[in-house]
Protein backbone atom coordinates (compact mmCIF):
# COMPACT_ATOMS: atom_id res chain seq x y z
CA UNK A 1 0.00 0.00 0.00
CA UNK A 2 0.85 3.45 -0.63
CA UNK A 3 1.94 5.82 1.91
CA UNK A 4 -0.93 8.48 1.62
CA UNK A 5 -3.37 4.95 1.76
CA UNK A 6 -1.78 3.64 4.85
CA UNK A 7 -2.04 7.76 6.18
CA UNK A 8 -5.45 7.98 5.56
CA UNK A 9 -6.78 4.85 7.31
CA UNK A 10 -4.68 5.34 9.95
CA UNK A 11 -6.57 8.86 10.03
CA UNK A 12 -9.99 7.07 9.42
CA UNK A 13 -9.95 4.64 12.17
CA UNK A 14 -8.40 6.98 14.41
CA UNK A 15 -11.32 9.43 13.97
CA UNK A 16 -13.75 6.73 14.72
CA UNK A 17 -11.93 5.51 18.03
CA UNK A 18 -11.64 8.83 19.14
CA UNK A 19 -15.55 8.81 19.10
CA UNK A 20 -16.64 5.42 20.74
CA UNK A 21 -13.51 6.61 23.46
CA UNK A 22 -15.33 9.98 23.71
CA UNK A 23 -18.84 8.03 24.24
CA UNK A 24 -17.16 5.76 26.56
CA UNK A 25 -15.68 8.61 29.00
CA UNK A 26 -19.39 10.18 29.02
CA UNK A 27 -21.16 7.24 29.98
CA UNK A 28 -19.03 6.47 32.36
CA UNK A 29 -17.93 9.86 33.47
CA UNK A 30 -14.20 8.91 32.93
CA UNK A 31 -11.43 11.40 32.72
CA UNK A 32 -8.44 9.08 31.90
CA UNK A 33 -10.56 8.01 28.75
CA UNK A 34 -11.66 11.50 27.64
CA UNK A 35 -7.59 12.54 28.26
CA UNK A 36 -6.70 9.94 26.06
CA UNK A 37 -9.20 11.53 22.98
CA UNK A 38 -7.30 14.62 23.37
CA UNK A 39 -4.08 13.33 22.92
CA UNK A 40 -5.58 11.21 19.90
CA UNK A 41 -6.75 14.44 18.58
CA UNK A 42 -3.48 16.04 18.48
CA UNK A 43 -1.62 13.16 16.66
CA UNK A 44 -4.97 13.76 14.55
CA UNK A 45 -3.92 17.01 13.67
CA UNK A 46 -0.15 15.76 12.96
CA UNK A 47 -1.44 13.38 10.73
CA UNK A 48 -4.21 15.39 8.90
CA UNK A 49 -0.67 17.46 8.10
CA UNK A 50 1.33 14.55 6.98
CA UNK A 51 -1.55 13.77 4.59
CA UNK A 52 -2.00 16.91 2.97
CA UNK A 53 1.79 16.98 2.40
CA UNK A 54 2.09 13.43 0.71
CA UNK A 55 -0.63 14.82 -1.26
CA UNK A 56 0.78 17.88 -2.43
CA UNK A 57 4.04 15.62 -2.97
CA UNK A 58 1.70 12.99 -5.17
CA UNK A 59 0.73 15.84 -7.75
CA UNK A 60 4.43 16.92 -8.47
CA UNK A 61 4.58 13.23 -9.50
CA UNK A 62 1.45 12.09 -11.30
CA UNK A 63 0.07 15.24 -11.82
CA UNK A 64 -3.54 13.73 -10.84
CA UNK A 65 -4.98 16.91 -9.12
CA UNK A 66 -8.92 15.65 -8.60
CA UNK A 67 -7.18 12.35 -6.65
CA UNK A 68 -4.94 14.69 -4.01
CA UNK A 69 -8.36 16.72 -3.75
CA UNK A 70 -9.64 13.35 -2.97
CA UNK A 71 -7.35 12.69 -0.12
CA UNK A 72 -7.06 16.51 0.90
CA UNK A 73 -11.15 17.02 1.04
CA UNK A 74 -11.87 13.14 3.15
CA UNK A 75 -8.78 14.08 5.68
CA UNK A 76 -10.77 17.46 6.44
CA UNK A 77 -13.79 15.62 6.67
CA UNK A 78 -12.46 13.17 8.95
CA UNK A 79 -10.73 16.08 11.04
CA UNK A 80 -14.08 17.46 11.64
CA UNK A 81 -15.08 14.04 13.44
CA UNK A 82 -11.90 13.88 15.38
CA UNK A 83 -12.76 17.48 16.79
CA UNK A 84 -16.41 16.22 17.33
CA UNK A 85 -14.93 13.65 19.66
CA UNK A 86 -12.96 16.44 21.76
CA UNK A 87 -15.66 18.30 22.28
CA UNK A 88 -17.44 15.24 23.71
CA UNK A 89 -14.61 14.65 25.86
CA UNK A 90 -14.49 18.10 26.90
CA UNK A 91 -17.82 17.96 28.76
CA UNK A 92 -16.09 14.54 30.75
CA UNK A 93 -12.94 16.69 31.59
CA UNK A 94 -14.99 19.83 32.94
CA UNK A 95 -15.76 18.17 35.76
CA UNK A 96 -19.70 19.30 35.38
CA UNK A 97 -22.39 17.42 37.12
CA UNK A 98 -23.35 15.10 34.94
CA UNK A 99 -26.85 15.15 32.86
CA UNK A 100 -28.58 11.54 33.68
CA UNK A 101 -29.56 12.19 30.08
CA UNK A 102 -26.52 11.25 28.95
CA UNK A 103 -26.78 7.43 30.36
CA UNK A 104 -30.00 7.01 29.28
CA UNK A 105 -29.65 8.43 25.98
CA UNK A 106 -26.75 6.20 25.32
CA UNK A 107 -28.91 3.36 26.29
CA UNK A 108 -31.32 4.33 23.85
CA UNK A 109 -29.15 4.05 20.71
CA UNK A 110 -28.62 1.71 18.38
CA UNK A 111 -25.52 0.72 19.19
CA UNK A 112 -24.69 0.95 22.80
CA UNK A 113 -21.40 0.88 25.00
CA UNK A 114 -20.71 -1.86 27.62
CA UNK A 115 -18.41 -2.60 29.39
CA UNK A 116 -17.23 -6.33 31.31
CA UNK A 117 -14.20 -7.56 33.27
CA UNK A 118 -13.73 -11.29 31.54
CA UNK A 119 -13.49 -13.96 33.40
CA UNK A 120 -11.17 -16.72 34.37
CA UNK A 121 -13.05 -19.62 32.15
CA UNK A 122 -14.05 -17.45 29.47
CA UNK A 123 -13.77 -18.77 26.68
CA UNK A 124 -12.04 -16.35 24.95
CA UNK A 125 -9.33 -15.87 27.19
CA UNK A 126 -5.78 -16.43 25.70
CA UNK A 127 -7.32 -16.04 22.40
CA UNK A 128 -6.37 -13.26 19.88
CA UNK A 129 -9.06 -10.86 18.78
CA UNK A 130 -8.52 -11.75 15.15
CA UNK A 131 -8.88 -15.38 16.44
CA UNK A 132 -12.65 -14.78 18.14
CA UNK A 133 -13.75 -12.33 15.32
CA UNK A 134 -16.66 -10.13 17.63
CA UNK A 135 -16.98 -7.89 15.07
CA UNK A 136 -18.04 -10.52 12.52
CA UNK A 137 -19.96 -12.88 15.89
CA UNK A 138 -21.48 -9.87 17.64
CA UNK A 139 -21.20 -6.95 15.63
CA UNK A 140 -18.98 -5.78 18.54
CA UNK A 141 -15.72 -3.74 18.50
CA UNK A 142 -13.36 -3.91 20.75
CA UNK A 143 -12.71 0.05 21.98
CA UNK A 144 -10.56 -0.62 24.63
CA UNK A 145 -8.73 -2.45 27.42
CA UNK A 146 -7.29 -2.36 30.67
CA UNK A 147 -4.93 -4.47 31.89
CA UNK A 148 -3.22 -4.38 35.28
CA UNK A 149 -4.04 -0.53 35.71
CA UNK A 150 -2.70 0.25 32.17
CA UNK A 151 -5.37 0.97 29.25
CA UNK A 152 -5.00 -0.25 25.44
CA UNK A 153 -7.22 1.84 23.72
CA UNK A 154 -7.93 0.66 19.99
CA UNK A 155 -6.62 -2.92 20.25
CA UNK A 156 -5.72 -4.47 17.02
CA UNK A 157 -6.25 -8.54 16.02
CA UNK A 158 -3.04 -9.39 17.43
CA UNK A 159 -4.03 -8.49 21.12
CA UNK A 160 -4.91 -10.78 23.20
CA UNK A 161 -7.77 -11.61 25.68
CA UNK A 162 -7.06 -12.55 29.06
CA UNK A 163 -8.29 -12.72 32.41
CA UNK A 164 -9.80 -10.15 34.37
CA UNK A 165 -9.12 -7.51 32.02
CA UNK A 166 -11.39 -4.85 32.10
CA UNK A 167 -13.06 -4.56 28.29
CA UNK A 168 -15.37 -1.15 26.99
CA UNK A 169 -16.92 -2.27 23.62
CA UNK A 170 -18.91 -0.88 20.83
CA UNK A 171 -22.35 -3.47 19.98
CA UNK A 172 -25.82 -3.31 18.89
CA UNK A 173 -28.46 -3.36 21.66
CA UNK A 174 -29.61 -7.31 20.33
CA UNK A 175 -26.06 -8.58 20.98
CA UNK A 176 -24.84 -7.22 24.36
CA UNK A 177 -26.10 -9.53 26.83
CA UNK A 178 -24.74 -12.60 25.02
CA UNK A 179 -21.23 -10.85 24.59
CA UNK A 180 -21.06 -10.04 27.77
CA UNK A 181 -21.92 -13.25 29.01
CA UNK A 182 -19.08 -14.76 26.60
CA UNK A 183 -17.01 -12.33 28.38
CA UNK A 184 -17.28 -12.34 31.98
CA UNK A 185 -19.75 -10.03 33.86
CA UNK A 186 -20.66 -6.53 33.26
CA UNK A 187 -18.70 -3.55 35.32
CA UNK A 188 -20.82 -1.55 37.75
CA UNK A 189 -19.29 1.47 37.15
CA UNK A 190 -21.08 3.11 40.37
CA UNK A 191 -19.08 0.77 42.83
CA UNK A 192 -15.77 0.56 40.53
CA UNK A 193 -12.36 2.71 41.37
CA UNK A 194 -10.15 4.36 39.04
CA UNK B 1 -36.58 21.17 -6.15
CA UNK B 2 -35.07 19.00 -4.56
CA UNK B 3 -36.69 18.02 -0.62
CA UNK B 4 -33.86 18.89 1.36
CA UNK B 5 -33.94 22.14 -0.41
CA UNK B 6 -37.16 22.48 0.35
CA UNK B 7 -36.63 21.85 3.86
CA UNK B 8 -33.55 23.45 4.69
CA UNK B 9 -34.85 26.94 5.98
CA UNK B 10 -38.25 25.41 6.58
CA UNK B 11 -39.78 27.51 9.76
CA UNK B 12 -38.99 25.45 12.96
CA UNK B 13 -41.88 24.85 15.33
CA UNK B 14 -41.54 23.74 19.26
CA UNK B 15 -42.51 19.68 19.65
CA UNK B 16 -43.10 18.12 22.75
CA UNK B 17 -40.20 16.24 22.80
CA UNK B 18 -37.92 15.47 25.54
CA UNK B 19 -34.02 15.98 25.57
CA UNK B 20 -33.33 12.60 25.81
CA UNK B 21 -35.09 11.44 22.59
CA UNK B 22 -33.76 14.12 20.42
CA UNK B 23 -30.35 14.16 21.70
CA UNK B 24 -30.89 9.73 21.04
CA UNK B 25 -31.79 10.44 17.65
CA UNK B 26 -29.06 13.05 16.58
CA UNK B 27 -26.57 10.59 18.08
CA UNK B 28 -27.90 7.54 15.76
CA UNK B 29 -28.12 10.09 12.72
CA UNK B 30 -24.74 11.05 13.10
CA UNK B 31 -23.34 7.45 13.05
CA UNK B 32 -26.09 6.55 10.06
CA UNK B 33 -25.16 9.54 7.69
CA UNK B 34 -21.33 9.26 7.91
CA UNK B 35 -21.79 5.64 6.88
CA UNK B 36 -24.25 6.60 4.27
CA UNK B 37 -21.82 9.52 3.08
CA UNK B 38 -18.91 6.60 2.25
CA UNK B 39 -21.86 4.63 0.49
CA UNK B 40 -22.53 7.35 -1.70
CA UNK B 41 -18.94 7.77 -2.44
CA UNK B 42 -18.08 4.26 -3.15
CA UNK B 43 -21.54 3.66 -5.16
CA UNK B 44 -21.37 7.04 -6.87
CA UNK B 45 -24.73 7.17 -5.84
CA UNK B 46 -26.46 10.70 -6.55
CA UNK B 47 -29.47 8.78 -4.72
CA UNK B 48 -27.85 8.18 -1.64
CA UNK B 49 -26.30 11.70 -1.06
CA UNK B 50 -29.53 13.16 -1.20
CA UNK B 51 -30.37 11.47 1.99
CA UNK B 52 -27.10 12.53 3.57
CA UNK B 53 -27.99 16.01 2.79
CA UNK B 54 -31.86 15.60 3.85
CA UNK B 55 -30.16 13.98 7.39
CA UNK B 56 -27.81 16.96 6.96
CA UNK B 57 -31.12 19.37 6.96
CA UNK B 58 -33.00 17.15 9.70
CA UNK B 59 -30.04 17.39 12.15
CA UNK B 60 -30.06 21.20 11.93
CA UNK B 61 -33.93 21.26 12.69
CA UNK B 62 -33.05 18.67 15.58
CA UNK B 63 -30.69 21.11 17.31
CA UNK B 64 -33.22 23.76 17.09
CA UNK B 65 -35.52 21.74 18.82
CA UNK B 66 -33.10 20.29 21.35
CA UNK B 67 -32.16 24.24 22.05
CA UNK B 68 -35.74 24.83 22.73
CA UNK B 69 -36.45 22.00 24.80
CA UNK B 70 -33.64 22.75 26.83
CA UNK B 71 -34.29 26.37 27.47
CA UNK B 72 -38.21 24.90 29.00
CA UNK B 73 -35.86 22.50 30.98
CA UNK B 74 -33.72 24.56 33.10
CA UNK B 75 -35.03 26.11 36.63
CA UNK B 76 -31.97 27.23 37.69
CA UNK B 77 -28.37 27.90 37.13
CA UNK B 78 -27.42 23.98 38.42
CA UNK B 79 -29.73 22.89 35.83
CA UNK B 80 -28.40 24.95 33.15
CA UNK B 81 -24.71 23.90 33.93
CA UNK B 82 -26.11 20.13 33.34
CA UNK B 83 -28.06 21.23 29.97
CA UNK B 84 -25.16 23.13 28.58
CA UNK B 85 -22.96 19.88 28.43
CA UNK B 86 -26.10 18.35 26.37
CA UNK B 87 -25.80 21.23 24.11
CA UNK B 88 -22.53 20.95 23.43
CA UNK B 89 -22.30 16.81 22.91
CA UNK B 90 -25.53 17.68 20.62
CA UNK B 91 -23.78 20.34 18.42
CA UNK B 92 -20.77 17.84 18.23
CA UNK B 93 -23.45 15.44 16.40
CA UNK B 94 -24.31 17.86 14.22
CA UNK B 95 -20.90 18.63 13.61
CA UNK B 96 -20.05 15.22 12.46
CA UNK B 97 -23.27 15.20 9.80
CA UNK B 98 -21.80 18.10 8.51
CA UNK B 99 -18.68 16.21 7.80
CA UNK B 100 -20.95 13.66 6.42
CA UNK B 101 -22.32 16.57 3.90
CA UNK B 102 -18.52 17.12 3.01
CA UNK B 103 -17.88 13.36 2.18
CA UNK B 104 -20.84 13.91 -0.33
CA UNK B 105 -19.79 17.07 -2.41
CA UNK B 106 -16.60 14.70 -3.18
CA UNK B 107 -19.70 13.39 -5.99
CA UNK B 108 -18.92 16.66 -7.98
CA UNK B 109 -15.28 15.33 -8.53
CA UNK B 110 -15.29 12.63 -12.38
CA UNK B 111 -15.99 9.32 -11.16
CA UNK B 112 -13.17 8.38 -13.57
CA UNK B 113 -11.07 10.15 -10.57
CA UNK B 114 -11.66 8.56 -8.07
CA UNK B 115 -11.70 4.47 -8.62
CA UNK B 116 -8.82 4.21 -5.76
CA UNK B 117 -11.40 5.07 -3.57
CA UNK B 118 -13.30 1.52 -3.42
CA UNK B 119 -10.12 -0.08 -3.12
CA UNK B 120 -8.82 1.87 -0.26
CA UNK B 121 -12.25 1.81 1.69
CA UNK B 122 -11.97 -1.65 1.08
CA UNK B 123 -9.03 -1.82 3.62
CA UNK B 124 -11.17 -0.40 6.39
CA UNK B 125 -12.24 -2.55 9.44
CA UNK B 126 -15.94 -1.98 8.69
CA UNK B 127 -16.57 -2.53 5.30
CA UNK B 128 -20.04 -1.33 2.87
CA UNK B 129 -21.16 -3.48 0.31
CA UNK B 130 -24.30 -3.63 -2.37
CA UNK B 131 -25.63 -6.91 -2.47
CA UNK B 132 -28.11 -7.89 -4.23
CA UNK B 133 -30.96 -9.60 -2.55
CA UNK B 134 -32.25 -13.61 -4.92
CA UNK B 135 -35.85 -14.34 -4.62
CA UNK B 136 -35.12 -17.64 -2.27
CA UNK B 137 -33.72 -14.74 0.58
CA UNK B 138 -36.69 -12.39 0.72
CA UNK B 139 -37.49 -12.26 4.02
CA UNK B 140 -37.24 -9.86 7.29
CA UNK B 141 -34.02 -7.85 7.82
CA UNK B 142 -33.86 -9.46 11.21
CA UNK B 143 -33.15 -12.80 9.70
CA UNK B 144 -30.24 -11.64 8.25
CA UNK B 145 -28.79 -10.75 11.27
CA UNK B 146 -29.78 -14.22 12.94
CA UNK B 147 -29.28 -16.45 9.97
CA UNK B 148 -25.75 -14.77 8.81
CA UNK B 149 -24.25 -11.86 11.38
CA UNK B 150 -25.92 -9.84 14.04
CA UNK B 151 -22.51 -7.66 13.01
CA UNK B 152 -24.27 -6.50 9.67
CA UNK B 153 -26.31 -3.03 9.54
CA UNK B 154 -29.01 -2.66 6.69
CA UNK B 155 -28.24 1.21 5.68
CA UNK B 156 -30.40 1.28 2.91
CA UNK B 157 -32.50 -0.21 0.56
CA UNK B 158 -33.05 0.22 -3.08
CA UNK B 159 -36.52 -1.06 -4.59
CA UNK B 160 -36.43 -0.62 -8.24
CA UNK B 161 -36.07 2.86 -8.64
CA UNK B 162 -37.06 3.70 -5.27
CA UNK B 163 -34.77 4.16 -2.28
CA UNK B 164 -35.44 3.32 1.59
CA UNK B 165 -33.04 4.40 4.25
CA UNK B 166 -32.72 3.12 7.80
CA UNK B 167 -35.09 0.38 7.61
CA UNK B 168 -36.52 -1.36 10.49
CA UNK B 169 -35.55 -4.82 11.72
CA UNK B 170 -39.07 -6.17 10.34
CA UNK B 171 -39.22 -4.80 7.03
CA UNK B 172 -39.67 -7.07 4.53
CA UNK B 173 -36.74 -7.32 1.34
CA UNK B 174 -37.67 -9.07 -1.24
CA UNK B 175 -36.08 -10.55 -4.39
CA UNK B 176 -34.12 -7.65 -6.71
CA UNK B 177 -33.49 -5.27 -4.21
CA UNK B 178 -30.40 -4.28 -3.47
CA UNK B 179 -29.32 -3.85 0.25
CA UNK B 180 -26.64 -1.06 1.45
CA UNK B 181 -25.13 -3.03 4.39
CA UNK B 182 -22.22 -2.14 6.80
CA UNK B 183 -20.27 -4.87 9.05
CA UNK B 184 -17.01 -6.60 9.58
CA UNK B 185 -15.22 -8.51 6.52
CA UNK B 186 -16.24 -11.84 8.09
CA UNK B 187 -19.80 -10.88 8.26
CA UNK B 188 -20.15 -9.32 4.76
CA UNK B 189 -18.54 -12.28 3.39
CA UNK B 190 -20.81 -14.50 4.96
CA UNK B 191 -23.97 -12.48 3.83
CA UNK B 192 -22.51 -12.56 0.16
CA UNK B 193 -22.17 -16.15 0.24
CA UNK B 194 -25.76 -16.25 2.18
CA UNK B 195 -27.55 -14.45 -1.12
CA UNK B 196 -25.45 -16.30 -3.34
CA UNK B 197 -22.87 -13.63 -4.75
CA UNK B 198 -19.67 -14.73 -6.37
CA UNK B 199 -16.88 -13.08 -5.14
Amino acid sequence: MKEIEEKFLELKEKAELMLDLAYSSLLYDNRVIAREVYKLEDDVDREHEELQRLAIENVIDDRDVEKALLYVRLGAALEIIADSAREIADVTLRDMDMHPVFQKSLRDSDTVITSAIVRPDSPYVGKKLREIDLPGEFGAWIIAIKRNGVWKYGPDGDDKIESGDFIIARCPKETEDKLIEMLGKKIDWETYEE
Amino acid sequence: MKLWKKKEFEEVEYEPKTVREILTEMKDTSELIVDLAYAALLFNSREIAEEVRLLEVQMDELKYQLQMTVMLAARGPEDAEKLAAVLQVANATEHISNAAGDIVALLKIPVKKRPFLSSLLRESDELISFIKVPEERAGKIEELYEKVSPGLRVLAVKRKKRWIYDPEDDFRIRGGDALVVSGAESAIQELKEYMGVKN
